[in-house]
């Protein structure tokens, strides 16, 4: 069914091509497959946040009816490979490798590390098994934060490593920091901490795993962010040849970073299914999910602000420790970005910047949703606790340290170009939608009435896929790869690396692919998630619209040229002289020539042509991001705090962003909301808490609270779209943004709303009893 | 093992289970209707939300021997001919979701909650849908398809 009468489709709100499946029920999630002889995963964690493994004792499991295996940490470690994280191994640098099982064979370093897995005919019978695993464990002293992790003769967690630090301490310095701190008229102090909290898919992670005895094929089903990153690191772990790991992917309910490469449960489940032949699920639990399946941010920043007294910020000072768990994935990767990203779009004229990644008894540090947001906090939480001890204005303390736009532009002080930059034009926009001045009236008018309102700013900007660098050789993101068809049927397909779970690409790609190629939406089809047909590609870091936008477009293009080339031939005609419109090859101003793409794809076919010539509409694209660029905005929001209850209402919230030009309005709205609706619970509601003992606390819906629908107001969204940089490719990632900037954007309103108490606020997480402390704390000062 | 039959999307089944096993299962293990899916077993995130003898239920918490007897929508059963119902079209038009995991659970809630409160305004579906999570779209979209569906429903 035709969807729009638009001359394009790039640019329009395009309905999903997913959502006739997803509205339906006809959806196909990981946890729907059923294959013949499938049996079914459960794991038996550890009750303990540190303990060592003295017996594990699977033998009543083994004999329950239903039970087919049990593989305790030892029988595991016999049959697989040890290594890092699959993630970790990719990007993680030098550093420390500590050494350790899939399943826990001399420690247990979590509460829900995995000790054993049973496999069995149903999960329920699975369950029963775990029950009666039998382990003793040797108590061990928790080592529940940093300051405990680094004290010298703290216990350590892994024994080949001399300390707890897993990512080494780093000290880098960009512009002259010591001069620039000598000449400031001030120096400010503050200490800043960002809590743990995590992604929380509504689908877990899970696979079903399949090994055929006879062809030594491992075929993985996996919800994963990318097939290709799941086969290396099946493979790698599991001693298996790449070409013998085929990976399968259909819908995935959600990730946010949780769900990349292989699991030490997935590594698992694909070896029992190479132990027994048979195939194997496991998806995980909301428990499991949880407490075990990797939580994110907990940093501390220890931050020095070297100000002028009229509120120019010229250089800070940071030095971040972060709390990384137990296992290195991504914690030891974050610092970097962090660094790199912590200037923003401002004039920041000099930085210091060191890290320390310290390993805890907590659930391990791994990516979510803008995984470097931090940066951004800390940065804007500076400028509001500035304003206030210089008596200046938010808005204005940002507009004078912006940097301007320039020709050339601006360097971050950490180097990159800030190239197309409207950080300025996004913030002076939401600044005006609000409505400032008229906000402060009605501030001082209810808090005359005791009501507290506030009004909160913050501004960011997102390599996604950021700048070309001009002396690289190649662009932002590496390359990027499609190949696309054209059938004898005038169907265009679009084979990606990339793996949707959420971000709509099978419509967004289509629609690019469709307007380049010059057929209609409904005859672009995209392929997804298989390992034997798509490219090497994963879905992350806000990459697509640029990169996989970028090669839809330039691969549909040079598919073009190769059916124009043919067509050519048939007419008698130069191929300049001929255009593809709405699925039909014609002579240029001349309709009554058109014959239908599938017509020209038949005949090529019917072997008229030589056999040496290449008669196949295939090609293999290639993408570098071009000249990229930086997507980016400005976030206001307008709170009320009870300050009987502690309870903030979240009442207006406005998003001025850009992201370059616009592929699906709709979509990138979502994407803008989700990420807002995701800070905002971060900031209101949700902790991954763990108490002292680091007993986990935060295992279920009823501790872990997610916002619903009555906590999330209507968000309002302006874009901004900038001076193109790119001749043909302006669409920019906005996968992030919204998580990266709505956290400061909100504790900015809170303690504009408290101001009256002298509420100043260092942290992120303010659920109504820490509000009600802050508001109790600053009484009693 | 205990046999249970249901009357489910206008047609009954019958499968032996156990007694503990919960009605999400049963209708996603026994009876292959995978549409309802299983966010958090302890009905807080409304993912398996289905229709029981006219009401919205949270499967995981309804035991299949429970069910025995019952009649049950899922979101299988609410498409017309294999199309979309008005409420399904309405979420279409309107983007409502990304993911599609938490989809079946807000599609059945609401189609619960639309048939006995046709001219709810916003804040009343927000509320009728604020036992429903989800993770993808701050719920602006979700929000936007139900009251468009009611108000075509008023309309037609």
């Amino acid at each position: 069914m035709a969807q729009i009468a638009a001359e394009r489709y790039t640019g329009a709100s395009v309905k999903r091509s997913e959502d006739p499946r997803i509205l339906t029920g006809k959806g196909r999630y990981v946890d729907d497959l059923k294959l013949p002889g499938m049996l079914h995963a459960a794991f038996v964690r550890s009750p303990l946040a540190h303990g060592r493994v003295l017996t594990v004792d699977a033998s009543a499991a083994r004999d329950l009816p239903g039970v087919v295996l049990v593989l305790t940490g030892s029988d595991l470690d016999a049959i697989t490979i040890r290594g890092q994280d699959p993630l970790f191994a990719m990007m993680g640098g030098d550093g420390p490798k500590p050494d350790y099982s899939l399943l826990a064979t001399d420690k247990v370093r979590f509460v829900g590390d995995p000790v054993a897995v049973v496999i069995a005919e149903s999960r329920y019978l699975a369950e029963d098994g775990c029950e009666l695993v039998e382990v003793d464990y040797e108590d061990l002293t928790p080592v529940t934060n940093t300051a405990f992790a680094l004290e010298a003769g703290s216990p350590r967690l892994f024994a080949n490593l001399d300390d707890n630090i897993i990512g080494p301490h780093k000290r880098s310095e960009f512009g002259d920091v010591a001069g620039t701190f000598a000449a400031a008229d001030r120096v400010a102090e503050f200490r800043i901490d960002v809590h743990r909290h995590q992604n929380v898919p509504m689908e877990g992670r899970g696979c079903v795993a399949s090994y055929d005895p006879d062809s030594g094929v491992m075929t993985v089903h996996a919800a994963t962010q990318g097939v290709h990153m799941t086969r290396m690191g099946v493979a790698m772990r599991l001693g298996i040849e790449p070409d013998k790991v085929h990976v399968l992917a259909g819908d995935i309910g959600g990730s946010f970073g949780l769900k990349i490469g292989a699991s030490r449960e997935e590594l698992a489940v694909a070896a029992a299914s190479r132990a027994l032949g048979r195939p194997v699920k496991w998806v995980e639990d909301r428990s499991e999910n949880l407490a075990a399946s990797g939580q994110a941010r907990e940093e501390g920043f220890d931050v020095l602000a070297a100000v002028s007294d009229d509120g120019d910020l010229r250089g800070l000072d940071v030095k971040m420790v972060l709390d990384n768990g137990a296992y290195p994935v991504m914690g030891t990767m974050v610092p970097g970005i962090m660094e790199m990203m912590l200037p923003g779009p401002y004039k920041l004229a000099a930085l210091g910047f060191e890290s320390t990644a310290v390993a805890t008894n907590k659930a391990s540090y791994i990516a979510y949703r803008g995984p470097w947001a931090s940066e951004t906090f800390v940065r804007e939480r500076v400028f509001d606790l500035l304003a206030k001890d210089l008596g200046l204005d938010p808005l204005e303390i940002r507009l004078r340290n912006m940097a301007p736009r320039t020709d050339p532009p601006q360097l971050m002080v950490t180097g990159r170009p800030l190239v197309g930059v409207t950080a300025r034009e996004s913030l002076e926009r939401v600044a005006q939608i609000v409505d400032i001045p008229a906000f402060r009236r009605r501030q001082a008018e209810e808090r005359a009435r005791g009501r507290y309102l506030g009004i909160g700013l913050a501004t960011f900007i997102e390599a996604a896929p950021g700048p070309r660098s001009p002396e690289a050789g190649s662009g932002p993101m590496g390359l990027e790869f499609m190949r696309l068809t054209l059938a004898e049927d005038g169907i265009v397909t679009l084979f990606t690396g990339q793996m949707p779970h959420g971000q709509s690409h099978q419509t967004t790609l289509a629609q690019i692919a469709a307007d380049e190629f010059g057929v209609p939406f409904e005859q672009v089809r995209v392929v997804v998630g298989d390992t034997a047909v798509v490219p090497f590609g994963f879905t992350g870091g806000s990459r697509s619209a640029t990169m996989t936008g970028g090669v839809a477009l330039h691969g549909a293009r040079q598919l073009k040229g190769k059916v124009l080339d043919f067509a050519a031939v048939l007419f008698e005609a130069s191929a300049q002289d001929l255009e593809i419109t709405d699925g039909e090859v014609l002579v240029r101003g001349d309709p009554d020539s058109a014959i239908p793409v599938a017509e020209v794809a038949r005949q090529v076919a019917s072997g008229q042509f030589p056999g040496d010539v290449d008669t196949s509409f295939e090609v293999e694209a290639s993408y570098d991001g071009g000249e990229g660029g930086w997507s980016g905005g400005s976030h206001c929001a307008i709170v009320e705090v009870d300050v009987e209850t502690g309870i903030v209402k979240v009442e207006r919230y406005v998003a001025a962003e850009d992201c370059g030009a616009l592929i699906n309005p709709a979509v990138v709205e979502g994407q803008i909301r989700g990420g807002i609706a995701q800070g905002i619970g971060a900031v209101l509601l949700e902790r991954s808490a763990y108490d002292a003992d680091g007993n986990y606390q935060s295992a279920t819906f009823m501790d872990y609270l997610l916002p619903t629908a009555c906590d999330i107001p209507r968000i309002e969204i302006e874009h901004l779209e900038t001076v193109p940089l790119d001749a043909d490719v302006n669409f920019r990632g906005v996968g992030e943004g919204g998580m990266i900037v709505a956290p400061p954007t909100l504790v900015s309103a809170i303690e504009d709303a408290l101001a009256p108490f002298g509420v100043r606020i260092y942290e992120q997480h303010l659920p109504p009893a820490r509000i009600l402390e802050l508001i109790a704390g600053a009484d009693a000062r | 093992m205990i046999e249970v039959t249901v009357q489910v999307n206008g047609a009954p089944r019958t499968a032996s289970v156990e007694a503990r096993k919960t009605l999400a299962d049963f209708l996603r293990d026994d009876l292959d209707l995978t549409g309802t899916h299983v966010g958090c077993e302890h009905g807080v995130c409304g993912a398996c939300t289905v229709i029981v003898d006219g009401r919205a239920v949270r499967s995981c918490l309804m035991l299949a021997v429970q069910a025995a007897g019952a009649e049950i929508t899922t979101i299988e059963g609410l498409a017309n001919d294999g199309g979309l119902g008005t409420l399904q079209q309405a979420m279409w038009d309107s983007h409502s979701f990304q993911c599609g995991f938490c989809t079946p659970g807000f599609v059945m809630q609401a189609t619960a909650y639309l048939s006995a409160h046709p001219d709810a305004d916003e804040q009343e579906i927000r509320e009728a849908l604020s036992g429903n999570i989800c993770r993808c779209t701050g719920y602006q979209s979700i929000i936007d398809g139900v009251l468009l569906a009611a108000q075509r429903s008023r309309e037609a």
